[in-house]
């Protein structure tokens, strides 16, 4: 009897033959592990850890190149107890909040700006981005330069205006300094809102707005019915990414006044690294850093739960 | 996946040590030489940004060479901002590897004494070689009966002011009191001449005017068993009361947020009258007289001279700013490190950094004040007495850790800025006292 | 749209905008007229007579040429780069992966550690970084550039990781399990099928992660100690102020060259860039 090779519709015909690894790796959860490996062990080793460390060093006295003893919440009674700490919280939520709405309010007026056509759009939009992809560093230090007692060049133009007389000293005058520091975050941060929004304005299409002008609504009350609840998602994810950014603010008002004058722009991350590295008491620096951890925390689980809300509506 | 990644971790950490031990290729192209592996001793010293650039500029060309031939040692020196020093220090220590030496301010050894080597043999053989140290270096670089670092030279402050300027409001001294000083100012600030005075967080001007502020009414941080806490009281109080009105009526306000070369750019654009300040201001004007002119056109270092801070109550002050060369314990360069610092301070070598100094720095051993530079210009001889006349930081202890952690956080200083910006004066002191007592407890 | 008369144009649009691009780019500005202009024009006061700020009839390259020749600017640049593509690869690296394992393999706690993930976002640099400074000398990496490339990445991955997610989610289903039909395993369906696909969302990641890198700043900082070893940002800010004297034209000339990579890099990718930005927040 001969056989004849039927062709039975197997799994196995024209298949390669799988080796014990081949085989593992068909099995989601141990792809999965080895796939996730390399981030969890570098987000482990490099933010997990430090930050339980973190938490050791707020409960000991370590001071630099000496080892600390426990002192339980000492540093943290401490801290609480530091008119600067205060301070320095203070400074930080004023900062957070000013800016953001600032740059909110200025984001979407320069989102709906882009949102026509002109000629030059995309070259515009490619430039305006530049303040937020220059390190802040550098462009900081322009601004420390535009800002100077001295030397000022908006002094000048205010000068040559007829506005002042006498000379604004921007960095020096404790409410000027908060307000020059303010006025910089928010000038690199209204590119990232604006760009962000527009691509959000984008997704609206124009039909509703027509059919909302055709119903006899006004630009404003369109804006106000139309737009801005279609655009509240978008606008909540920026506002989340951006408060976290600026509540652990540290090179700009490093560079622009090193948190003076007497405190008057400490944030808290300026006064952590004033006192763990400037004055090399880490425990203290390391308290300061944690201590505020949980009101930003806070801050962002607030958020997370009104965007769940939003989304969901 | 998970060999490559620990290979990797391996390979990496490998080659991080290997590039931390050889200073990284930026450190051999700098040198302008192929790396010569094993003999080569290297030492990298830290220090601040001179004030007196010509000093910096004579270590790079011609001390660095020298070096090179005299002990075969490649010299590395590094210079930043003065009040970046100490966060330098903190990463190096806390990161275990960075500069071998590092030129402290202050009193700031005091800060690190665990991380210093023991350097006793150097200081005493230079100590002994040179006529002495000042009392002022040794209790700073001193620390448990060992030397933990060895004193480079002594700043000093005077006041700076423009004779024609307070001339002409009718003084031919410089007002020898605070009274005085305030009146003269008054007038001064009336004709956009004030007075600049930094009240800020910077390490050399702002503690040099309020120590000796605080020291001139009566008060002092602790007493003499360097334990007890003694700024609360009646001539505290009244220091700061004091400041208020001669802070308003006769200095500018900008003040608050200058740091150390804030006064010098003012007073050399003619937006000040007096300031305290070391010999920088006059030495720079001298050195370009056609930059720096007066209002009249004339060369202004000729209109600059020096006076002592005026006296108060409680008598008339300075706080001098020693600078100390520490040796890491960290460094691996130790026994070069020494070598280096020996040689650096004997005094053919170190005569050359002194001269080009001109007068703004005094030696920290006693034979410096032989020196003929000296000599040279009677407007910076002054300079010369500060160190017998002066008290540090700490008073009436000792500048102990306790006292260089308090001038770390500029406790004394904010206590005059807290006023100044609406504190009231009590309140104020009762904050510095606090905030003292956890440092000295 | 706004409809009518000119003026109303010239009002609600064109001076609105202008006045938006003036105020955004004019720091650019001031960098480059600082950086060209002589020392004996720069310091004079603001309110001295006679004095054009916003032009300068003698350019001068004088700045320029001091901050290449005297300082180590070209070393920092070059740090940067490298340290700004590895970290940027490696983020990338993970993220990638990552990202196709969270959405798209179903295995316990995926949930759990894509927030762990997010939550790891949260923690800035700014609380880490003294406790960071110890595990980094404990590995001897204190002063070298892989205690930057290797940290670098925990501010990276999970935005990586994010927005790679947002790319695999739209990729459909199906065209793996045709991949799989077909004879081929999940691992080169990953790799052949969906990576390709994502390449957009690997470009949009890769341009983000590299202006990230190069605005870090604590981190270098705090881990940096020899000249050799820094980066643009801390060797501008930290070498460039001598003593009494910030060098303005030499500090502008480092400000201006020191982004002028950052934004080279950029205008290639724009597209990218904006893509990963709304990609980002969408996601």
């Amino acid at each position: 009897m001969t056989f004849t090779t039927v062709a039975a519709p197997s799994s196995y015909v024209g298949t390669p033959r799988r080796g014990p690894v081949t085989r593992l790796l068909e099995d989601e959860r141990w792809l999965a592990l080895l796939l996730l490996l390399p981030t969890v062990v570098l987000l482990g080793l490099f933010i997990a850890y430090p930050f339980v460390k973190g938490i050791m060093l707020s409960v000991t006295d370590t001071r630099v190149g000496v080892p600390g003893h426990f002192v339980g919440l000492k540093n943290f009674e401490d801290v609480w107890n530091d008119s600067i700490f205060r301070v320095a919280v203070w400074n930080t939520c004023l900062y957070t909040v000013v800016t953001t709405v600032f740059k909110l309010a200025l984001g979407l007026w320069l989102a709906v700006l882009l949102n026509r056509n002109f000629r030059g759009k995309t070259l515009t939009r490619a430039f305006i981005l530049l303040p937020f992809i220059i390190p802040t560093v550098l462009s900081t230090l322009a601004w420390k330069w535009m800002f100077d007692p001295t030397f000022s060049v908006i002094n000048w133009v205010l000068f040559h205006v007829g506005i002042i007389d006498s000379r604004i000293n921007w960095l020096g005058e404790p409410g000027l300094a908060m307000i020059s520091v303010i006025i910089v975050n928010v000038w690199r941060g209204v590119p990232f809102y604006a760009i962000t929004l527009l691509a959000g304005l984008q997704t609206i299409s124009p039909e509703l707005h027509e059919a909302a002008a055709i119903d006899g609504a006004r630009a404003w009350q369109r804006f106000r019915h139309v737009t801005w609840p279609l655009l509240l998602p978008v606008t909540l994810v920026v506002v989340l990414f951006s408060v976290i950014q600026t509540f652990a603010d540290f090179q700009l008002v490093y560079v622009l006044t090193g948190g003076g004058p007497a405190n008057a722009t400490q944030l808290f991350a300026t006064y952590a690294y004033q006192i763990g590295i400037g004055t090399g008491l880490l425990s203290q620096g390391a308290t300061i850093s944690l201590a505020v951890f949980p009101v930003l925390l806070l801050v962002v689980i607030v958020q997370l739960l009104y965007i769940r809300k939003v989304e969901t509506h | 996946m998970v060999r490559i990644d620990r290979r990797r971790l391996l390979k990496l950490s490998g080659a991080g040590a290997a590039a931390a031990a050889s200073g990284g290729l930026a450190g051999i192209l700098a040198s302008g030489r192929a790396p010569a592996y094993a003999q080569q001793a290297n030492v990298h010293w830290l220090r601040w940004s001179d004030f007196v650039p010509a000093s910096d500029q004579l270590l790079l060309n011609q001390i660095v060479p020298e070096c090179q031939k005299a002990l075969g040692i490649t010299l590395r020196i590094e210079m930043v901002n003065a009040n970046d020093i100490q966060a330098r220090v903190t990463s190096a220590v806390q990161s275990g590897t960075g500069p071998d030496i590092i030129l402290a301010l202050n009193n700031w050894p005091q800060l690190y004494i665990d991380s210093l080597a023991d350097v006793s043999d150097v200081a005493d053989k230079l100590g002994a070689d040179q006529g002495g140290y000042y009392p002022i270096s040794k209790a700073v670089a001193t620390a448990g009966g060992k030397w933990i670092g060895v004193p480079w030279c002594i700043g000093g402050g005077l006041v700076a002011y423009r004779k024609s300027w307070f001339q002409e409001i009718g003084y031919d001294k410089f007002p020898d009191t605070w009274d005085k000083l305030q009146a003269a100012g008054k007038i001064l600030k009336a004709k956009d001449r004030p007075i600049g005075q930094a009240l800020s967080h910077s390490f050399g001007d702002p503690p040099g005017f309020w120590y000796p502020w605080l020291w001139s009414w009566g008060g002092k941080e602790v007493e003499a068993d360097g334990k007890t806490v003694a700024l609360d009281s009646k001539e505290t109080v009244e220091s700061v009361e004091r400041a208020l009105p001669f802070w308003k009526e006769a200095c500018d306000s900008g003040g608050l947020a200058w740091d150390d070369s804030s006064n010098n750019r003012a007073f050399l654009s003619g937006s000040i009258s007096a300031t305290n300040n070391g010999a920088s201001i006059y030495l720079e004007a001298k050195r370009k007289p056609d930059v720096y002119q007066t209002e009249k056109g004339a060369p202004m270092y000729q209109d600059i001279l020096h006076a002592p801070l005026p006296k108060g109550p409680g008598g008339q002050y300075n706080l001098p700013g020693p600078f100390t060369n520490m040796l890491m314990s960290y460094s691996k360069n130790q026994a070069a490190a020494k070598q280096f610092v020996t040689w650096v301070n004997s005094k053919p070598i170190f005569e050359q950094w002194f001269t080009s100094q001109q007068g703004y720095t005094i030696g920290a051993t006693k034979d410096w004040a032989n020196d003929p530079i000296w000599q040279k210009d009677p407007v910076l001889l002054p300079f010369r007495n500060l160190p017998d006349e002066g008290r540090l930081m700490g008073y009436a202890g000792p500048p102990g850790r306790a006292s260089a952690e308090a001038q770390t956080k500029y406790i004394i200083v904010d206590m005059y800025a807290k006023a100044v910006q609406g504190t009231a004066p009590e309140d104020a002191v009762k904050w510095a006292q606090g905030e003292l007592t956890k440092i000295y407890s | 749209m706004i409809e009518g008369a000119l003026w109303r144009r010239w009002v609600f649009f064109y001076i609105p905008l202008s006045a938006f691009i003036i105020a955004l780019l004019f720091p650019f500005y001031w960098m480059v007229i600082t950086s060209i202009r002589p020392d004996r024009e720069l310091y004079r006061p603001w309110n001295a007579p006679n004095y054009n700020p916003f032009w300068t009839w003698y350019p001068t390259v004088s700045h320029v040429r001091d901050l290449l020749t005297q300082t180590l600017f070209t070393t920092w640049l070059l740090n940067t780069m490298i340290i700004a593509l590895s970290a940027t690869a490696i983020s990338l690296f993970c993220g990638l992966l990552a990202g196709y394992a969270l959405s798209r393999l179903k295995f316990p706690f995926a949930g759990s550690l894509g927030t762990i993930i997010f939550i790891t976002y949260l923690v800035p640099q700014t609380l880490l970084f003294i406790p960071l400074a110890d595990i980094i000398r404990n590995f001897h990496l204190g002063d070298t550039r892989w205690s930057l490339i290797l940290t670098y990445p925990t501010f990276l991955i999970p935005f990586c990781t994010w927005l790679m997610m947002g790319y695999f989610k739209s990729i459909p289903k199906e065209l793996e399990e045709c991949a799989r039909i077909d004879g081929a395993t999940r691992w080169k369906a990953m790799l052949y099928i969906i990576f390709p696909i994502a390449v957009p969302g690997i470009l949009s990641a890769g341009i983000f992660a590299f202006t990230l890198s190069w605005n870090e700043f604590i981190y270098a900082l705090v881990f940096l100690s020899s000249p050799g070893e820094k980066t643009v940002p801390v060797g501008v800010t930290s070498e460039l102020i001598r003593g009494d004297v910030f060098y303005w034209g030499e500090l502008m000339a480092g400000a201006l060259l020191g982004s002028i990579p950052v934004a080279f890099v950029y205008s290639f990718f724009v597209e990218h860039y904006v893509a990963s930005v709304t990609g980002s927040v969408k996601g």
